[in-house]
């Protein structure tokens, strides 16, 4: 069975900034206490009536570029995001309309911060079957608009950004190269503990005026902060120790390690867990903040443009984040 | 290696009235994740296994029981255990489907040995009863399905599963909003009171595409199983509406003896549709091992697609 490789990654992101002294003036907080606590300094906010697929659209176009596929040779579509473009059907049949093709599948895979390395582990396995030559995978999230940009939403407000990355992935005939593995995990009983309720199947009307605004309002993330963190420290370097033990492999052979941009105070506790020098990480989050299924891709692009990943290199993806669910692939570049 | 069929199983909630017709309903705080689980532990008893057996759950839903984590999760707390990984799936009517090719991948690849892949909705809490929106509303019922798939070397299971999207139609059978594209919220209150939160139906168009995609499929998922029609026991096909699965049976020649139409019975199930219908089937006896049986469908997005299974 053959092997899946990246053959092109791309990124976009929407040119207005906010930064930390911006979110200041629309809620109690200060500059220093957002870049102590999360590392972030701006982020990027979308405008107009830009969604999701219209971003990942854009993010979809440049990694077909530099992967020197056509849009029409993509056998199947996947998009991660937890803020969809509308309600129903999927931001992926946005995206392939905005592509303009058509006839291959195109899904959603709506697993959060942990989206993007789901999405991947299917694309993997799509191409190592054979049922697909080429895959389009894209991470993308509009957060600004589903945000409470009040002193009361400031504890996940100040963290979140919106943007999108995509990577196309294509056959690698060497068994030692490419995608060596993925590991997904989930444990809903944490469900709660990072979560947007609204709108809810589960509730009878699933919206309400009073879900949608004032005091009640139930259309915004909630976090319990040191709960998610307690957690994700803990299950970063797990779900990576575990992708390198399935190779035989150790930290001493990572080149890269590119964790899902939750929190710099998160990745610098991973690092340390692990006994990873700081220079084998890759981090981007002062300028844009948690973009969760979006941060692992623009990651990546911003590390290739760097010149931080180089032929043969290790490179691991990791995730942690709401439901909770937490992923880790292992790359030989 | 095949991904064989190892348990099958299905859930209603209790019928109601609503908008003239008789419908399975959900009731406060039921979500698709309750309804699921009433299904796996019915399909789990079939396959003479626990919880623990499930390596991996494909979730495909329109109706998520809350708008984050994915319905996914919330089946996992219930089922309890390990880390049991949980993928959401978002493919509309034809969800499952997708979550079929999906677990194949995964099984052929020897990455899980059993997969368990689920198709639930509650579409009635989303949905407008009053006049104006009876004519969608009354179409749609609540329910779950699931199948576990798992590695077996004597048992022929998946044989084929075909999925495609046309993206360009997702307007023509869709729910807007919440709609995160919206800026600055994606969600007011004036939005809520024109009802945007409603699915709205092209019907004319969604009827043509389904007329002309469900054969088209079927042939499709028959040709990569290398099967004839006449050696499918059951046909069970899903769309939204009830007679356009007919008409597509009647464009193939299928008889009437060996099409199931889910949408005739229940209500459009969307993504549940098809497992419930395949262990409704196996429940009455009808379809047993050895049976083959073509599940196909079409809906929003638009996506479609058939797959091929030897039980």
């Amino acid at each position: 069975m053959r092997n899946t490789r990246i053959l092109g990654v791309g990124h976009y992101l929407p040119s207005r900034v906010v930064t930390n002294a911006d979110l200041t003036k629309v809620m109690d907080t200060t500059e220093d206490w957002i870049l102590e606590r999360t590392g972030i300094r701006e982020r990027r906010f979308s405008d107009g009536w830009t969604g999701g697929a219209d971003m990942g659209a854009e993010a979809a176009k440049q990694a077909l570029e530099r992967a020197g596929v056509p849009a029409r040779d993509i056998g199947c579509i996947i998009l991660a995001t937890l803020s969809p473009d509308i309600d129903m059907p999927a931001s992926a049949c946005v995206l392939q309309h905005r592509l303009g093709i058509g006839g291959m599948p195109a899904f959603d895979v709506r697993n959060q911060c942990s989206g993007f390395l789901y999405g991947l582990a299917v694309a993997d396995k799509f191409v190592k079957t054979g049922t697909y030559d080429h895959v389009l995978l894209v991470g993308t999230e509009v957060h600004s608009t589903g945000l409470d940009l009040t002193t009361r939403g400031r504890e996940v407000a100040v963290i979140f950004g919106d943007g999108a990355g995509a990577v196309v992935l294509g056959p690698e005939p060497d068994a030692r190269r490419g995608i060596l593995s993925t590991h997904l995990h989930a444990q809903g009983k944490f469900a709660e503990k990072l979560w947007l309720e609204s709108a809810a199947a589960r509730s009878r009307p699933r919206l309400t005026e009073e879900m949608i605004a004032g005091d009640g309002a139930r259309i915004f993330p909630k976090m319990e902060g040191r709960y998610v963190f307690r957690h994700a420290v803990t299950r970063f370097p797990q779900v990576i120790r575990e992708a390198l033990d399935a190779n035989g492999l150790a930290v001493a052979d990572l080149s890269l390690l590119i964790p899902h941009q939750a929190n710099l105070r998160i990745s610098q506790m991973v690092a340390m867990g692990l006994e990873l020098p700081e220079e084998k990480m890759f981090n981007n989050i002062d300028r844009y903040g948690n973009t969760t299924a979006g941060s692992i891709p623009i990651a990546l692009y911003e590390a290739l443009e760097a010149g931080r990943i180089h032929d043969g290199d290790l490179v691991c993806l990791a995730a942690f984040g709401a439901g909770f669910t937490w992923a880790s692939a292992l790359i030989r570049w | 290696m095949t991904s064989a069929i190892l348990g099958v199983g299905h859930y209603l909630p209790a019928e109601v009235e609503c908008a003239g017709v008789r419908r399975p309903i959900a009731v406060d705080p039921v979500g698709p994740s309750t309804l699921a689980m009433q299904a796996v532990t019915q399909a789990l008893e079939r396959a003479a296994l626990t919880p623990d057996a499930v390596d991996f759950i494909i979730f495909a839903t329109m109706t998520p029981d809350v708008t984050f984590p994915g319905a996914g999760c919330w089946l996992q707390r219930e089922l309890g255990g390990r880390t049991t990984p949980a993928l959401d799936i978002r493919a509309q009517c034809a969800g499952f489907v997708f979550g079929l090719s999906i677990a194949d991948q995964f099984l052929r690849a020897g990455v899980y040995e059993r997969v368990l892949v689920v198709g639930a909705e509650v579409h009635s809490s989303g949905l407008d009863y009053s006049e104006r929106g009876a004519p969608v509303a009354r179409l749609f019922g609540d329910g779950a399905g699931v199948v576990l798939i798992g590695k077996d070397g004597a048992r022929p299971g998946i044989r084929s599963a075909v999925i495609h999207t046309d993206g360009r139609h997702h307007d023509r059978f869709w729910c807007e909003y919440p709609a995160s594209r919206q800026h600055p919220v994606r969600m007011t209150v004036e939005n809520f009171r024109q009802g945007k939160h409603f699915p709205t139906i092209d019907f004319d168009s969604v009827r043509r595409f389904g007329e002309a995609s469900l054969p088209e499929v079927i042939r499709e998922s028959l040709h990569a199983a290398d099967a004839t029609l006449e050696q499918v026991d059951r046909f069970i096909i899903c769309h939204v509406l009830p007679e356009v699965a007919e008409t597509a049976a009647d464009t193939l020649g299928i008889p009437s003896a060996r099409l199931n139409v889910p949408a005739a019975r229940h209500g459009h199930l969307a993504a549940a549709a098809l497992p419930v219908a395949l262990s409704e089937e196996m429940s009455s006896g009808r379809l047993g091992p050895g049976a083959t049986v073509c599940l196909a469908a079409s809906g929003a997005g638009y996506a479609w697609g058939a797959a091929v299974l030897t039980l």
